[in-house]
C-alpha cells in the first residue's frame, strides 16, 4: 500500500512534520508513507497555470492508494497553504475523488488543532474534493513538544492511539480499494471472442498478450484529447496507471512537455504530420519514442498513438556490423521502396500496402528529421 | 465614517469585487476603499522575516478605518486560501482587526451565496489572534451572482439591493455602537 502524506503548513519547523515522520517510520511494515511537502507549491490563483510542483504534487496524491494530512491549526482553522494546496488538488482535478483520506494534527497547546480538523473534514467533503474522509478516527496529539522527542513518541497513549486508527485507516483503504475492484468484477465482459480483421481472426485473449509481448509500449490518445489505453507491456520505459485512464492530454503530461505534445497532436489532426520521432536517454539507455496520428480508413482522425522502446539492441547490431554487407547495395531498394530491412518479405509485399509508418521510420533513421 | 472593503480573493474576475463596488456607489454614509489582495503572498511563519510591504499598508488603512467589509468567495465550502493568508499575516506581527468591526458579505454564482464560506470566516475572525468585532446575524448571501448585476455593474433586483441596505445599515450602527462603547470603556 502507498500512501501520501501531506504536512500542513509551509512553516521550517512543524510538529505535523514530525509526526507523519513519526508514521512514516512506525507503520513502514504496513504501507509505504510518502512526504509531500507544500511549501514549494504557488499560491493557487485561478488565474495562474498549473506549474511542475503542481504537477508532481497532484501526480504523487493521485498515484498513491490514499492520503494523510497532518494540520496545524491557524486562526481556528487550517492554514492558508495547506487551503491553497488543496485548491489545487480539487480545481480542474479530481485526484482527491474518491481518495481514501485521513486527518491527524498536533499542536503546541493542549487544543491538537481540532477546529482545523473539523474544517479539513468539512472541505475535503466538498464537491469538488469530494474525498472519502475517514470518520472518527481523531488523531489530537495536543502538547506536541512533550509527545515528540527525538523522532519518538513518549506517551504510551498516544502511541497506542494512533496504531489503533492508523490500522482503521489501512482497512478503510483495503475496504474502498476491494469494493471498486469487486464491481468492476460484475460488470459484463467478454471472455471468448474474437476479432475478425481483413487479415485474419485473433482471439481477445491474444489481443492482449500480443500487446504484452511486441518489444515497445503503446500508449493511445483518443480523438477527444484523453489517454484512452496503454500496453500491459512489462519494464514500460513510462510507467502508467490506470487510475490515469480517461485524463486529458493536459492533465497526463506535465506542463513544461505540454507544449511540444499538443503541437505534434494538432499538426495530426490538421492533417499537417503523419509522424513524429523522438530520440532520447531514458533510464540510462537509448530510446525512441514514435507518435503516429492513427487514422480510420477514410483518413478520420481517430487518435494519437506512442511507441516506445528501448532501441538499444538495435544499436548494438548496427555497431556490431550487423549491416555492413547490406549497405554496399542490396538494401538499397528498401529504402527506396519504404520496406524494412527483412528484405524477403518486404520484396514480397506489395507497394501500396507497405504502411506509410515504414517509410517514416525509414527516413527519420537516415536523415535524424521527423518533419512528414 | 471610513471603511476597508477587502475584496476576498486573487482571482481576475469576481462577483465579490463587484458586490463591494456596488456597496461602494450605492452608500453614500460611509467612504468605502476596495482593497484588492493580489499583491499579497502566501502567508510564511519564518519567510521573508519581517512582514511584506503590502500587509504593512493594509494593515494601516485598516488601523485607520471604522471598520471592515470582507466579501468573501467560497472555495471547497470555506474561505479561499489568499484570504485566510492575509487573514493570517493579519494576525501574527501586527493585529490591526482586533477590536475592529467587520461585517461579512458574499456571493457564488449558486444558490448559496457562499454560505459555508463565510460560516467558517466568522469562526477564524473570531478566534483570539484576530479578535475581530464581527457584526452578528444580517447574513448577506447574494446567490446567482452571474445574474445578479446589470451590464454597469449595479444590483438589478430591488428585494436584494433593500436587504443590502438593511444589512448595511445594521452594521453602521453596530459601528457607532462599538465606538461609543469603546469611549465609554477607556
Amino acid at each position: 500500500m502507498l500512501l501520501t502524506a501531506i504536512v500542513g503548513t509551509n512553516a521550517d519547523f512543524s510538529y505535523n512534520r514530525l509526526l507523519l515522520q513519526y508514521m512514516q517510520k512506525h507503520f513502514k511494515g504496513l504501507a509505504a508513507i510518502r512526504i509531500l511537502e507544500i511549501s514549494q507549491l504557488p499560491a493557487f490563483s485561478e488565474d495562474t497555470p498549473a506549474d511542475m510542483a503542481v504537477w508532481r504534487f497532484k501526480k504523487a496524491i493521485q498515484l498513491s492508494d490514499g492520503v494523510i494530512f497532518s494540520t496545524p491549526e491557524y486562526d481556528h482553522s487550517i492554514p492558508a497553504a495547506l487551503k491553497s494546496a488543496i485548491e489545487w488538488l480539487s480545481y480542474r482535478s479530481d485526484v482527491l475523488k474518491h481518495k481514501p483520506a485521513m486527518v491527524v494534527g498536533t499542536s503546541y497547546g493542549p487544543q491538537a488543532s481540532s477546529r482545523a480538523q473539523e474544517h479539513l473534514r468539512q472541505i475535503l467533503a466538498s464537491p469538488d474534493c469530494d474525498a472519502y474522509t475517514l470518520s472518527g478516527n481523531e488523531i489530537l496529539i495536543g502538547n506536541a513538544a512533550k509527545v515528540f522527542v527525538d523522532g519518538n513518541v513518549t506517551d504510551r497513549q498516544v502511541q497506542t492511539e494512533l496504531e489503533a486508527y492508523f490500522g482503521n485507516f489501512v482497512k478503510f483503504v483495503d475496504s474502498i480499494a476491494e469494493g471498486e475492484d469487486g464491481m468492476s468484477m460484475h460488470q459484463p465482459y467478454l471472455d471468448d471472442a474474437y476479432i475478425t480483421f481483413p487479415t485474419g481472426r485473433l482471439s481477445f485473449r491474444e489481443v492482449q498478450q500480443i500487446f504484452s509481448t511486441i518489444p515497445f509500449e503503446i500508449d493511445l490518445i483518443d480523438h477527444n484529447d484523453k489517454f484512452s489505453w496503454f500496453s500491459n507491456k512489462p519494464d514500460r520505459e513510462h510507467v502508467r496507471s490506470v487510475r490515469e485512464i480517461g485524463e486529458t492530454v493536459a492533465e497526463c503530461h506535465p506542463p513544461k512537455a505540454l507544449p511540444i505534445v499538443m503541437k505534434i497532436i494538432d499538426s495530426f489532426k490538421d492533417g499537417s504530420q503523419d509522424s513524429v520521432s523522438r530520440p532520447l536517454i531514458m533510464h540510462g539507455h537509448r530510446v525512441l519514442i514514435q507518435y503516429f496520428a492513427l487514422r480510420d480508413v477514410d483518413g478520420a482522425y481517430l487518435g494519437t498513438i506512442e511507441f516506445t522502446g528501448s532501441v538499444e539492441h538495435i544499436l548494438n547490431f548496427y555497431e556490431q556490423g550487423a549491416w555492413s554487407d547490406a549497405a554496399s547495395g542490396a538494401s538499397q531498394t528498401d529504402s527506396t521502396s519504404g520496406a524494412s530491412a527483412h528484405d524477403a518479405p518486404a520484396a514480397e509485399a506489395p507497394a501500396d500496402a507497405t504502411p506509410k509508418a515504414a517509410t517514416d521510420t525509414d527516413s527519420d533513421a537516415t536523415s535524424g528529421a521527423s518533419q512528414h | 465614517m471610513k471603511f476597508i472593503a477587502i475584496v476576498g480573493t486573487n482571482a481576475k474576475h469576481s462577483y465579490n469585487r463587484m458586490l463591494l463596488h456596488e456597496m461602494q456607489a450605492r452608500f453614500d454614509q460611509a467612504q468605502i476603499e476596495v482593497v484588492d489582495i493580489q499583491n499579497i503572498p502566501m502567508f510564511n511563519e519564518n519567510h521573508p522575516e519581517t512582514d511584506p510591504e503590502p500587509v504593512g499598508q493594509l494593515a494601516d488603512a485598516i488601523t485607520a478605518a471604522d471598520g471592515v467589509i470582507i466579501g468573501c468567495p467560497e472555495y471547497n465550502h470555506s474561505v479561499p486560501s489568499p484570504l485566510k493568508s492575509v487573514i493570517e499575516w493579519l494576525s501574527y506581527r501586527v493585529h490591526p482587526l482586533a477590536e475592529k468591526p467587520v461585517m461579512i458579505v458574499g456571493a457564488s454564482i449558486y444558490p448559496q451565496g457562499s454560505s459555508r464560506a463565510q460560516l467558517h470566516l466568522r469562526q477564524i475572525l473570531d478566534s483570539p489572534g484576530v479578535n475581530a468585532q464581527v457584526f452578528p446575524g444580517n447574513e448577506f448571501l447574494l446567490g446567482q451572482a452571474n445574474q445578479a448585476f446589470d451590464q454597469a455593474g449595479r444590483l438589478q433586483d430591488q428585494g436584494t439591493i433593500d436587504f443590502l441596505t438593511q444589512c448595511f445599515t445594521g452594521f453602521l450602527d453596530f459601528v457607532l455602537m462599538h465606538q461609543q462603547f469603546s469611549k465609554g470603556d477607556a
